[in-house]
């Protein structure tokens, strides 16, 4: 098999930032048991709130105060993580959480699509953990240099 | 005449001691200069120590910057080892989580598509008491790009690359010339062939298969069917029961 290059920019500040990089809430906005599961693994230092659409996602949203970022789906019965998107943006202009669009769509123009859209960040399935981790490194970064 | 001529001239004594304490100064003056040039010669090959030191620093820096590097990529790499490790064991444990086969497929299909990148993919299951294979799950299919060999509800052979994997239970990866799947991945119940998965597209950014997803493929291989086998049994079972307890509710009403 062959193999590719992967970014790997972000782990000096990972490791720089140490504990420091650690959203108060993170909300998974995903149909798929397998990948909140993977979540569930993947980020256990994080206290996780789940949905299993873009309908479920906005009752926690307003249930869960401290919920500072949306890791979202885009394909999903009910209200697709657009529709949730741009009904977020309309309730919660100044204090919305940041979101990272997590899909299967990795196409250049859906990545446009999802940042026109109001995500801070857009990963395409199937990652590794580490893209992830970087995002979140990095978005905490911008959230510190505001 | 000054005084000093004066004086000696009336004391010659005193002009010889004089004289004499002349020499000695003059000879520890020599002494000091020569202490002087002695001190100086240990300074010079100081010079050469310095430098010594500094390289010798530099040295221990440029050690010290390798060594970080080196972890670095060595975190990489443990970072990476335990992400393969994290989508094993998820994928694991999701396709033991369940004993209803419609969920044990839909397991598969988020396997396939999540985190293998899968776009297109049947799943073949071997029927009972017949030559041909069920296809169980397709997914991926438009009206217009389904394969002659994908269309119908049963596989009956003609792709050699599946053809071979449901015949010796070898996982083989395409494409090949004969075969436009990219990956034929058999599923065990023991020690029987009883399926397979067939890769026959990728989404389109994820461009090839990465060598952390053979770990998966392997996985499939030895997993996917034993779970769909029990949920299936399960199932069977279960719907037997039910039978069972309504015919003996019946035989009690009556």
């Amino acid at each position: 098999m062959a193999t590719e290059s992967v970014d790997r920019s972000w782990i000096g500040y990972r490791i720089a930032r140490g504990r420091a990089v650690q959203p108060h809430k993170v909300l998974v906005v995903d149909d798929s048991k397998l990948m909140r599961k993977m979540y569930e693994v993947m980020l256990r230092q994080y206290p996780l709130v789940y949905a299993a659409d873009g309908r479920e996602a906005l009752g926690k949203l307003a249930e869960h105060a401290d919920i500072d970022l949306i890791l979202l789906d885009i394909n999903m019965p009910n209200m697709s993580g657009l529709e949730f998107l741009a009904a977020m943006r309309d309730g919660r202009e100044s204090s919305a959480p940041r979101v990272v669009i997590i899909s299967t769509e990795g196409r250049e123009e859906d990545t446009a699509r999802g940042l026109e859209a109001g995500a801070d960040a857009y990963i395409s399935k199937p990652f590794r953990t580490e893209d992830i981790l970087d995002v979140i490194a990095r978005l905490e970064g911008v959230g510190s240099a505001e | 005449m000054s005084d000093f001529e004066a004086l000696a001239g009336r004391r010659p004594d005193l002009q010889v001691d004089l004289v004499e304490q002349l020499r000695t100064t003059v000879e520890r003056a020599n002494d000091l200069l020569a202490a002087l040039e002695s001190s100086f010669q240990p300074s010079e090959t100081a010079i050469p120590s310095a430098g010594t030191r500094i390289r010798e620093l530099e040295h221990r820096l440029a050690t010290a910057e390798s060594d970080v590097k080196e972890l670095a990529s060595r975190l990489v790499e443990s970072e990476h080892q335990s992400g393969r490790l994290m989508s094993l064991y998820v994928a694991t444990y999701q396709l033991h989580a369940s004993l209803s086969p419609a969920e044990v497929q839909e397991t598969i299909a988020e396997i396939a598509i999540d985190l293998l990148g899968a776009q297109r993919f049947v799943l073949l299951l071997r029927r009972e008491d017949a030559d041909d294979c069920e296809i169980a799950l397709r997914q991926g299919f438009s009206g217009e790009d389904g394969s002659s060999h994908w269309a119908a509800e049963r596989y009956a052979g003609g792709d050699p690359m599946v053809d071979a994997t449901l015949s010796d239970g070898l996982l083989r990866l395409g494409p090949t010339e004969q075969s436009a799947a990219l990956a034929a991945v058999p599923l065990r119940v023991q020690n029987d062939i009883v399926g397979a998965i067939v890769l026959l597209r990728l989404l389109d950014h994820k461009p090839i298969l990465r060598p952390e997803d053979r770990d998966l493929l392997d996985l499939l291989s030895a997993h996917a069917a034993s779970a769909l086998f029990a949920a299936r049994l399960f199932a069977a079972k279960d719907r037997k029961l039910r039978t069972l307890e309504s015919l003996v509710k019946l035989a009690r009403g009556a």
